[in-house]
């Protein structure tokens, strides 16, 4: 099965395409068999389509013979969420190819080496462009743990305390600096290497083990910065 | 030579399927006012989310409509500004992955340049031709000399006229949007001679518009009556407003007109364009300065004078017959300028030189 992953949500452009080989009795397997990226904050519409283009080119696919298209969902930038999404939907009406959704924080979790993560949980902190990070918890086995939260550093302790009250904790995204200081009584806490982007190959390998069919819808997280004119007295 | 058009420059999700042949296929709009409405303007994030939710549904039904598929197109159109980025950019994404999964040509359109080149779809009107384009954000008297071609005669100093209609309508408690509100108003005034306003900028030299000494003028109206205003108050001063308008811009047509001959002595048309341009009250003014001056008067049918996707297309379909399309590369541009050697004006930033209120 060939599937294309997208990601623009953060602050990187990337795309590539995944064989995927899981077995019918659920085993996982697969391999990328191209991959492009490149860090940026913006001009991601400039770079996706032909990104995409170069990566299906290299591999020798058409954009025909794609099974799937994966796309990262948010959250993120607002603005970089919707590139990959307009993109992924465009992909998806030419051909009728299926769509699928992942979040930045399931990208970002599964993209992180074993090794690293080595048993602990994960904390994930995509950078909002706001003083609150997008936070997400993940158990050692990347199962997620509560919903997704927006909040103050300040509160960010106390939260992660109802959440996962002690153990190894691994910290990552690239929001992960904005928690240093609300984590510094933290015992066993460890932040992660790496850039803290979500990876489209990541993307596409998560993609393969998505139902398709419902809808795939951005995850802004937060709502649009706007409030309503106050009523004349 | 059949083109899918994407438009998403504002407030209104479009997607339309257009011949070369000047044949509209499928022209199907989504109108995002109720998601702005209680916020008295469109408001951009709020935008740029409802056109990536109803973007490819209205692609779809637009493609359904005409009975084409993605492999009876001969290229794909967006908008690529000037407007409000966020949406612009899901447009352009969208046609952009269209054009590379189907490898057809991606041509991205300056929003105005779809506006400027309706008459051409609608009227098959020839080069060259003058254009009044009034909207919501702009208010600009353009010779078209060309696919491509503008020169800018005149342009507004400080609001463009819609935004002057959706102030009026807010001052007079109309509500949002101004233009259709502030017309309906005036149709029901009983004494529409009653207010007389000042006419910015009527009988001086040069094309350029001015429209806030008269919101102006209408405010102090307003505190004068005391609130709340009376209806036949409101709808008299809605006329008033209206009439004014119109007599400020056929005035600005006027001296456009004669430079227009002087430089294009063949003749051409009188054209109007832009969301104002369904205005009836400004129609039938330009209509009598038209006749006057023994030059055809165009004016598009409503639907296609406010935003659309089928202009957009059409302007593609312009483009691509002459060669012309862009690489998947385009970056979308909050500004872009028709004439880009007209020097930009004073007053805010981005007015008459591309960005929409």
């Amino acid at each position: 099965m060939k599937i294309l992953g997208l990601d623009t949500a953060t602050s990187g452009c990337s795309a590539a395409l995944w064989d995927d080989d899981t077995r019918d009795d659920g085993v996982p397997g697969g391999r990328v068999i191209v991959q492009r990226s490149a860090p940026m904050a913006r001009g991601q519409a400039e770079v996706l389509a032909p990104m995409a283009q170069a990566v299906l080119a290299e591999a020798g696919v058409a954009f025909a013979a794609l099974d799937r298209i994966a796309v990262t969902v948010g959250p993120g930038a607002f603005t970089g969420l919707r590139i990959a999404l307009a993109a992924a939907r465009g992909f998806a009406l030419a051909h009728d190819t299926p769509v699928v959704g992942v979040t930045s924080f399931e990208a970002i979790a599964h993209g992180l080496p074993e090794a690293e993560r080595a048993g602990r949980a994960v904390l994930v902190a995509v950078d909002s462009r706001r003083a609150e990070p997008f936070l997400q918890l993940f158990a050692p086995d990347l199962t997620p743990i509560g919903d997704p939260a927006m909040l103050e550093p300040t509160a960010i302790a106390a939260w992660l305390d109802g959440l996962w009250p002690s153990g190894p904790l691994l910290v990552a995204g690239d929001g992960a600096g904005l928690l240093r200081a609300p984590l510094d009584r933290r015992a066993d806490l460890t932040f992660a290497n790496g850039d803290g982007i979500p990876d489209a190959a990541v993307v596409a390998r998560l993609g393969a083990t998505r139902p398709v069919g419902g809808p795939v819808d951005p995850f802004y997280l937060r709502p649009p910065d706007v409030s309503l004119p106050k009523a004349k007295a | 030579m059949i083109v899918l058009g994407i438009e998403t420059s504002c407030d209104e999700t479009a997607a339309a399927v257009v011949t070369d042949a000047r044949e509209i296929r499928a022209d199907v709009v989504l109108s995002q006012l109720d998601d702005h409405t209680p916020y008295g303007g469109v408001v951009p994030e709020i935008a740029a989310r409802a056109h990536l939710e109803h973007l490819d549904g209205l692609i779809r039904r637009a493609m359904a409509e005409a009975g084409v598929g993605f492999g009876d197109l001969d290229a794909i159109a967006a908008t690529g500004g000037p407007g409000l980025i966020g949406g612009v950019i899901v447009g352009v994404m969208t046609a952009k992955a269209i054009a590379a999964a189907r490898g057809l040509p991606f041509i991205a359109v300056n929003h105005l340049e779809g506006h400027a080149l309706t008459a051409r779809l609608t009227n098959d009107v020839a080069f060259p031709y003058l254009l009044l384009l009034a909207s919501g954000g702009h208010c600009q008297l353009l010779v078209v000399e060309g696919v491509g071609r503008y020169r800018r005669l005149g342009t507004t100093i400080d609001d463009a006229v819609g935004e002057a209609f959706d102030k009026t309508a807010k001052l007079l408690g109309l509500g949002y949007p101004g233009g259709p509100l502030v017309e309906q108003a005036a149709a029901r005034a009983t004494n529409p001679g009653r207010f007389a306003l000042p006419r910015p900028l009527v009988g001086r030299p040069g094309c350029d518009f001015s429209f806030s000494g008269l919101k102006t003028a209408v405010r102090r109206h307003v505190e004068e009556l005391g609130a709340p205003l009376s209806d036949a108050d409101r709808d008299d001063l809605a006329a008033a407003f209206q009439s004014t308008v119109a007599e400020v811009m056929a005035d600005r047509c006027a001296r456009a007109i004669a430079r227009f001959k002087a430089d294009h002595p063949q003749g051409g048309a009188l054209v109007v364009a832009g969301g104002v341009a369904a205005n009836k009250t400004l129609r039938a003014r330009l209509q009598i300065l038209a006749d006057r001056e023994g030059l055809p008067f165009v004016a598009p049918p409503l639907r296609l004078c406010t935003d659309n996707a089928a202009m957009i297309a059409w302007a593609g379909i312009e483009r691509f017959r002459l060669g012309e399309s862009d690489p998947l590369t385009f970056a979308p541009r909050p500004r872009w300028p028709l004439d880009p050697t007209a020097a930009p004006v004073i007053g805010r930033a981005g007015v008459g030189s591309g960005v929409k209120a």
